[in-house]
């Protein structure tokens, strides 16, 4: 049988040492071990033994695992978060998924923070309208997220629920689905900088567990703070264990995290490409990825990997009530106007790095 | 010494405990050094049986003092080479992924590693009606994307629901969680994930880089030490238990652009057969963004940089061919 060394727990490297030279080399040596005996033999605290003897007997084999057909059986029951935009969530299949990762990337002014906030106000539509009924995290990163919008958009999105309430149920749902409780479910967090960020992480999962009725973690966006960063490798490390982190939380928790990037230029082969920024290793990053782009004069969003999904584009608009379907015709040019005031806050941010 | 116990393993059941005590056979290292021939004959079971029995215990205590040849001669009985369903990936693969060893896909974002580690899972659970361990390290893992996979082969829901049932997946999104993982593999699990008695003989790990890399670099030693773990385990599952290893890993671009795997020139070593995926170039692509173009990089048995064409619909293609001449997958006994 294999034996597991010491070496391969998650255990400070004090107390590592302290057990090697102590003789406890394998996890298999401290099997009949209590914590009172290996505080004594070990030298260490009664805590760090209980840690130890804790890390060292974690579940019996296969504990932790569930079938491929269980998992089958949940992402059936889990509803997707709707965008509005009928196009987008049909080749979503229904919408955007809780329990994952994704990010949106994009050109400032093109829509991300837009699509961010219908997706805020989106997941708290009531289970009986075929919603998620869940509250949302929402971290600004830079300062993009403006409270009249959100008001503008929740209440196109409650005027939208109550034309189509049919039963009681759904009658009183709408009681609790009014602009002001939905304001009430977001959790604003504003972060200045990526120490912030990280710290506001940090402290997430235990804020997950206090209220488990989040469906929906925003990072609006990851590529502001982080672009900030000089020295590259640093950066490099500090995303790959933000990108577990988030899949860890988006799995245990069951929340869709959403995040947002910009767009930078590469040059290869003596083209230059717009490419998603923070570089490519960062791709691997969310497990759906989605580009909007501007197409002529018209807005398209562009599903540039998914684990289940081909790769698609659809055309979307956003107007007053927020981010929807393009018009059957096409659009005429003085339409494109609407562009939102928030927007141009945005893109200043987005252009100072 | 550990003694023989009935239900100790899939098929010792009381009865032949019995008869093997009789025959003088008591603790498991008696039965791993007797003759299996004549022990067969003696306590009137089946070869086929006791050998099926000698390997689970083989496995599951490596510790024993077997002769080598015994043990080389075990591993050349059992070899298997699992189809991953793919005739291009196959081809580079020279027939599929063999037991006994750790097979590496690597790619950027969108490459088509997922997708692969899918198609391959549900071939093997589906076809080769072996159980499957997928790792999943990132959450990617889509099990609606698995049945569409299944539903090309087969449009019985029956089959497709029990082989959606030998896939058993653990999350594990960083690495000391991934190495209890396969600890407790190594530890039991694999036989217990098997069904039908044996072990499971596939075990995928995506991504392997996705848990290391956040260790990288920064307090070198660290990384590097749990990285020579994970390395550790994957090989022992690979060798003592002779599963085959498939995992995935990213990649790294030079200035020039040129693509090479990730982590490194350390872990280069791990994997005996490395294959590169890439997205067929932009332009050609805007029709077909389902084509990979799939490069041998790493191989004992083909020369390298062979390349293949691979659509990544194959797997879900609408056409089920349901055609005699689907060739024998596995040469296990
Ligand atoms: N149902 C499908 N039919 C055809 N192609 C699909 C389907 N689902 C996904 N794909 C293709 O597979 C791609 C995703 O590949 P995959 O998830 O394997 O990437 P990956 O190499 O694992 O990337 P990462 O490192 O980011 O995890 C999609 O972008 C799409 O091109
Ligand atoms: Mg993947």
């Amino acid at each position: 049988m294999m034996q597991r060394p010491m070496c391969s727990l998650p255990l400070s490297p004090a107390v590592k040492v302290k057990l090697v030279s102590a003789g406890f080399q394998f996890t298999a040596d401290l099997i009949h071990l209590n914590p009172d005996q290996l505080s004594g033999e070990a030298g260490l605290s009664r805590e760090e033994a209980e840690d130890v003897l804790q890390a060292a007997g974690t579940g019996g084999p296969l504990s932790a695992s569930v079938s491929a057909l269980e998992l089958l059986q949940k992402e059936e029951e889990t509803r997707s978060i709707v965008t509005f935009c009928s196009l987008l969530d049909s080749v979503l299949g229904g919408g955007l998924p809780v329990g994952r990762t994704a990010e949106i990337c994009g050109v400032p002014g093109v829509g991300k923070t837009q699509l961010c906030l219908q997706l805020a106000v989106d997941v708290q539509v009531p289970a009986c309208f075929g919603g998620v009924g869940g509250q949302v995290i929402y971290i600004d990163t830079e300062g993009s997220f403006l409270l009249q919008r959100v008001v503008d958009v929740a209440t196109a999105a409650v005027r939208h629920c109550s034309l189509l309430v049919e039963d009681d149920d759904q009658r009183a749902a709408m009681m609790t689905f009014t602009v002001e409780i939905i304001l009430s479910n977001i959790f604003l967090v504003r972060s200045r900088d990526y120490v912030e960020l990280l710290a506001e992480l940090h402290l997430l999962p235990d804020f997950l567990s206090d209220h488990p009725g989040v469906r929906l973690l925003v990072i609006d966006s990851v590529a502001f703070p982080f672009r900030q960063i000089d020295n590259l490798s640093q950066r490099t490390r500090l995303l790959h264990s933000l990108a577990q982190q988030l899949a860890a939380m988006a799995n245990t928790h069951n929340v869709a995290v959403v995040t947002t990037n910009h767009m930078t230029t590469r040059l290869r082969g003596g083209l230059s490409q717009l490419v998603p920024a923070l570089g490519e290793s960062w791709g691997h990053a969310s497990s759906l990825r989605l580009l909007l782009q501007w197409s002529g004069s018209q807005r398209l969003a562009t599903i540039l990997k998914s684990p289940g999904h081909v790769e698609t584009s659809v055309p979307y608009q956003i107007n007053s009530d927020g981010f929807r379907d393009a018009d059957q015709s096409e659009q005429p040019p003085s339409k494109r106007a609407r562009t939102l005031p928030d927007q141009s806050a945005a893109s200043q941010s987005d252009a100072c790095c | 010494m550990v003694l023989l116990r009935g239900g100790m393993c899939p098929g010792l059941e009381e009865d032949l405990v019995r008869d093997l005590r009789a025959a003088d056979v008591k603790t498991v290292e008696d039965l791993v050094s007797s003759d299996i021939e004549e022990l067969a004959q003696r306590c009137s079971v089946s070869f086929k049986a006791l050998f099926a029995i000698r390997r689970v215990l083989l496995a599951q205590h490596t510790a024993f003092p077997v002769s080598g040849a015994d043990l080389y001669e075990e591993l050349l009985s059992s070899t298997a080479i699992l189809s991953t369903g793919n005739p291009s990936l196959d081809k580079l693969l020279d027939s599929g992924l063999y037991t006994g060893e750790i097979t590496e896909l690597s790619g950027g974002p969108g490459s088509g590693k997922s997708q692969v580690c899918f198609g391959a899972s549900v071939h093997i659970s589906f076809h080769l009606k072996q159980s499957v361990i997928y790792v999943d390290t990132t959450g990617g893992l889509t099990a609606s994307r698995l049945l569409q996979m299944l539903q090309s082969e087969t449009s019985n829901t029956e089959e497709q629901m029990e082989a959606l049932q030998r896939i058993h997946v653990f999350h594990s999104f960083d690495v000391y969680s991934l190495l209890d993982c396969l600890y407790s593999l190594c530890s039991g699990g694999l036989q217990q994930a098997s069904a039908g008695g044996g072990s499971a003989k596939a075990v995928i790990v995506d991504s392997v880089s996705a848990v290391i890399s956040p260790l990288l670099g920064g307090k070198q030693n660290e990384g590097l030490s749990l990285m020579t773990q994970v390395a550790g385990v994957l090989k022992t599952l690979a060798k003592d238990f002779n599963a085959a290893v498939l995992v995935t890993n990213h990649v790294t671009r030079s200035s020039s652009g040129e693509v090479q795997p990730g982590l490194g020139a350390s872990w280069s070593h791990v994997p005996r057969t490395r294959v590169l995926l890439e997205r067929v170039e932009e332009a050609a692509a805007a029709s077909c963004s389902s084509l990979r173009f799939a490069t041998l990089i790493k191989s004992s048995r083909q020369p390298c940089l062979i390349k293949e064409e691979l659509d990544l619909q194959w797997w879900s293609r609408s056409q089920v061919e349901h055609s005699g001449k689907r060739k024998l997958d596995e040469t296990d006994p």
